[in-house]
């Protein structure tokens, strides 16, 4: 008996240990696998085709005599050494992790392409995704961070700043100078003296996309204020269509952001800036007249009947990658749906042809083209705010080769070859307007930015995640649901959930 | 029997200089996989050996032959897991063979027992307390309930009410609809045939089935054509489309019909088992003493098949418990269809709410243990008979 005792537990322990050191094994060599295949997709060229109707020359070309790198002296000591002529970080690598897939990871890659070149700093990308959140907290906290990561919310960089597991940049950078290349609140996570994380891939959201040709043919006028919207929404209803489409579905489980944003648009474009600062920083509630005024605007606008095919269920139920689709009817002759919010990242990749072909779309941007963008109408005389964001970068390793690629990502040339190639808009004051020239969603954006009285960053990127990841999205949901009839309740729900 | 036992020991006498060398190889088995680049270093200094000198400059470059370093560290993790495993125990076991018969028969199963309980510790026992403290922990790392407290609150409340109906009627469902089909099924023809519909759910995971169920309840607006299967069954029996999937309260029973659709073929395949297993004399007899169908079936068959039902129940409850993917790939818990395992993933990864994560991990912990103690015990009561 003892002796069967004996064996069985040895084949349990052994199973047991076999496994378990088989999986703990693997592992590494299964990340390292990954690396390996993800590493190619920085040094690919970036053959994607331009998004837009960019002339070809715009692109950078191997070769090309101009790369897009800044002068030396560029104002920042690695940066200079690392583009000195003896490249003394040649061979060193450098780990991003960024949430950049398809265009945008193309665009990422077309940007650090030159640096790598001529520094010799091997920069290995590392493009999670959806899940990029995830895995970045993961790592962080496991304390095998990346040695750079991009962030689309700075309420997750204060946070692991708090944790103290941010480089502050201020310590490497010149702060002046940083500050006075990116003076806008779209700009530098900071809190008092640190600078916790750049700012790179600005995004203007106060557009709205629309069909030209059919705005033509039905003789619309693009509304330039929010009574001319009305007026244009009702004429379309009256000719037999629906005016928006909304979408407060995706990607993945971000449910609500789109929504989100009208309520902010709306805010900025009635109430002084300072109303939004105070709301993100608490000390306005949700349930304060102003921020309830918001609300019931939109509400009044996308729960009117047939202005949404299908009310407020449809807006929760509708996919972000399908929600145009009816614009798109008929070659966009008879449009399903007219207008839609969305920020200046949407393109090609969401436009039904290509999403499901792939290849080129056949539907060009611009004001001669298939689908147009006009600046969302303003509503007050005094206040034009216009609503971006920024995906920002934070050092997580302190290495000089390290410091060289965030200063580079720092200077307008750090993202020339994103702009140029792809098409992005930078938060850098210094970029040169010449280089969204040829970019018509970029230049569109562009003009918003400047023209704005004020710009406010998405305010629910801004706010503590419970809210403006959590409760804000549920009970916006929730609102929609039902159609805006619990506007009181959502809110004093949202007010509820903030952390004490 | 002394024969052998000379042989033993005097195979035994090379077992520790085999052991030393062993010991050596993977030590040096194990620099090679803890140093980052070990594996290209590795096949460097054998290019090196070898002579192609070039070869080795690449590889410490990071280029050249990747592939064939990956797999050389493959192989020597494979050897040093494996061979160190064997290692191991050979080792411990001819030194505890040493020992007098006595102390040795007492220490001998702990050797080989050792190994697995100090894993288990590593990755779960000091996990689990790590959790529980931290759920006692705020941002700054000072005493707080406050993550406790939080529990009590409106969501959170929602949120175990969930789980509790998820728990009930998945478990319920699934062992009902198991029990049914087993019985059933026990009576017709082709009952394999049958049972292959009703168990093949079983194979799909759970995100998969997640996302067949998302076509089945996809929600167009009136106007369009629904292209979801129910909704296309209901708007033709003259019905508004339904949001089954994204509006409270219909999306709860929704989800839970998924869970129970996959689980119930696992319970009918071993009620289907146990029922075969109810001896026909014991049937035949309760029939001769003038029972019916219904009543043998529930006075004879079930309690007979007892520990089955016990050990299915328990299972599935243990798995609704946990409930995530679901939940995760319909909606992620956004229309009032929060469970606890998708709110500790979103208290941690979205909201940086370590603490509260940590309290809702605790909190699953508990509720899963009397399911499991309640098993056990129907273990020992089995083991018993």
């Amino acid at each position: 008996m003892a002796k069967r005792l004996r064996t069985t537990s040895a084949l349990a322990a052994v199973v047991i240990l076999v496994s378990a050191c088989g999986s703990s094994t693997a592992s590494p060599s299964a990340a390292a696998s990954a690396a390996a295949t993800a590493a190619p997709a920085t040094a690919a060229p970036a053959t994607a085709a331009p998004e837009t109707t960019a002339p070809e020359t715009a692109a950078p070309a191997t070769g090309a005599p101009e790369a897009n790198l800044p002068a030396v002296p560029t104002g920042y000591t690695e940066l200079d050494a690392a583009l000195g002529a003896d490249k003394p970080f040649s061979g060193k690598k450098v780990s991003i992790q960024t949430q950049w897939t398809g265009g945008e990871g193309e665009g990422f890659a077309a940007a650090i392409k030159d640096f790598a070149a001529a520094t010799g700093i091997a920069i290995q990308v590392d493009s999670i995704g959806s899940s990029h959140e995830t895995v970045l907290k993961t790592r962080i906290e496991g304390g095998s961070p990346p040695d750079m990561a991009a962030l689309a919310q700075p309420t997750g960089v204060l946070a692991y700043a708090a944790e103290g597991k941010v480089i502050d940049v201020a310590t490497f950078m010149d702060a002046t100078k940083l500050k006075a290349e990116f003076p806008s609140t779209i700009g530098l996570t900071s809190d008092g003296s640190h600078i916790w994380s750049i700012p790179t891939k600005a995004d203007v959201k106060s557009m709205i996309w629309y069909p030209v040709k059919a705005f033509a043919a039905k003789g619309y006028a693009v509304p330039k204020t929010w009574d001319e919207l009305v007026a244009l929404a009702d004429k379309i209803v009256a000719d037999g269509s629906t005016p928006f489409c909304v979408s407060a579905g995706g990607p993945g489980t971000a449910t609500g952001w789109e929504l989100t944003d009208w309520v902010e648009e709306v805010l900025l474009k009635t109430e002084d800036p300072q109303v939004t600062n105070d709301w993100i920083s608490g000390k306005i509630k949700f349930s304060d007249p102003k921020i309830k005024a918001a609300f019931d605007k939109v509400g009044s606008l996308l729960f009117k009947d047939k202005y949404v095919d299908g009310g407020g269920t449809a807006i929760v139920n509708a996919d972000l990658k399908t929600v145009m689709d009816p614009m798109f009817n008929q070659d966009t002759a008879a449009p399903g749906c007219w207008m839609q919010k969305i920020p200046v990242w949407y393109g090609p990749d969401f436009f039904p042809d290509k999403r499901t072909n792939g290849g080129d779309s056949k539907y060009k941007i611009g004001d001669d083209g298939d689908i147009g963008i006009f600046p969302f109408p303003t509503i007050s005389d005094t206040f034009k705010g216009a609503e971006g964001s920024a995906d920002s970068f934070m050092v997580l390793n302190d290495r000089p080769e390290v410091r060289a690629l965030a200063e580079f990502l720092a200077t307008p040339e750090g993202l020339e070859g994103w702009i140029k190639s792809v098409g992005v808009l930078s938060p850098n004051v210094k970029v040169p307007v010449e280089w969204y020239a040829d970019n018509y969603k970029l230049k569109v954006a562009n003009a918003i930015a400047t023209g704005a009285t004020a710009i406010g960053f998405d305010a629910s990127d801004l706010m503590p995640p419970a809210v403006g990841q959590g409760s804000f999205w549920t009970g916006i949901s929730d609102w929609a649901n039902s159609n805006g009839t619990n506007t009181d309740s959502v809110l004093q729900a949202i007010d509820d959930s903030w952390p004490q | 029997m002394a024969q052998a036992r000379t042989q033993e020991s005097g195979l035994s006498r090379f077992v520790p200089i085999v052991s030393l060398i062993g010991l050596i190889i993977a030590a040096l088995g194990v620099k090679v996989l803890i140093e980052p680049g070990g594996g290209q270093n590795l096949l460097a200094s054998i290019y090196d050996l070898l002579g192609n000198a070039a070869g080795a400059e690449e590889l410490r470059n990071g280029q050249g032959d990747q592939f064939y370093s990956k797999l050389l560290l493959g192989a020597v993790a494979l050897f040093v897991g494996v061979g160190g495993i064997w290692l191991l125990f050979t080792g411990a076991s001819t030194l505890v063979e040493r020992f007098p018969p006595r102390i040795r028969d007492r220490i001998m199963p702990w050797i080989f027992v050792a190994p697995a309980l100090v894993l288990l510790s590593i990755y779960l026992v000091y996990p689990a307390v790590t959790t529980v403290i931290g759920s006692f922990l705020d941002k700054k790392g000072a005493f707080t309930l406050a993550n406790w407290a939080s529990l009590g609150t409106g969501p959170f409340l929602e949120i175990l009410r969930n789980n509790a109906i998820w728990l009930l009627v998945a478990t319920s469902g699934s062992v009902g609809l198991g029990l049914l089909a087993a019985a059933l099924f026990d009576r017709i023809r082709h009952e394999a045939l049958a049972k292959i519909f009703i168990f093949t759910p079983l194979a799909i995971s759970l995100v998969g089935a997640s996302v067949i169920w998302k076509f089945v309840y996809a929600w167009q607006p009136p106007s369009q054509p629904q292209f979801g299967l129910l909704n296309a069954i209901w708007t033709s029996l003259g019905n508004q489309p339904v949001p089954w999937a994204t509006t409270f309260p219909i999306n709860l029973p929704a989800e839970i019909l998924i869970m129970i659709w996959l689980q119930t073929g696992f319970a009918m395949v071993v009620f289907s088992a146990a029922i075969k297993g109810v001896s026909v004399e014991v049937q035949e007899a309760a029939r001769l003493d003038g029972a019916n169908d219904r009543q043998i079936f529930f006075q004879v068959i079930v309690p007979l098949i007892r520990g089955s039902i016990i050990t299915v129940t328990t299972t599935i409850a243990i798995a609704t418990l946990k409930i995530f993917d679901i939940v995760m790939s319909m909606s992620g818990g956004r229309n009032h269809d929060d469970v606890v395992a998708v709110r500790m993933f979103t208290e941690m990864f979205q909201f940086f709410n370590d603490g509260r994560a940590a309290a809702l991990a605790t909190v699953l912990f508990i509720a899963v243990l009397p399911v499991m103690i309640l098993n056990l015990r129907n273990f020992r009561r089995q083991a018993a008979m």
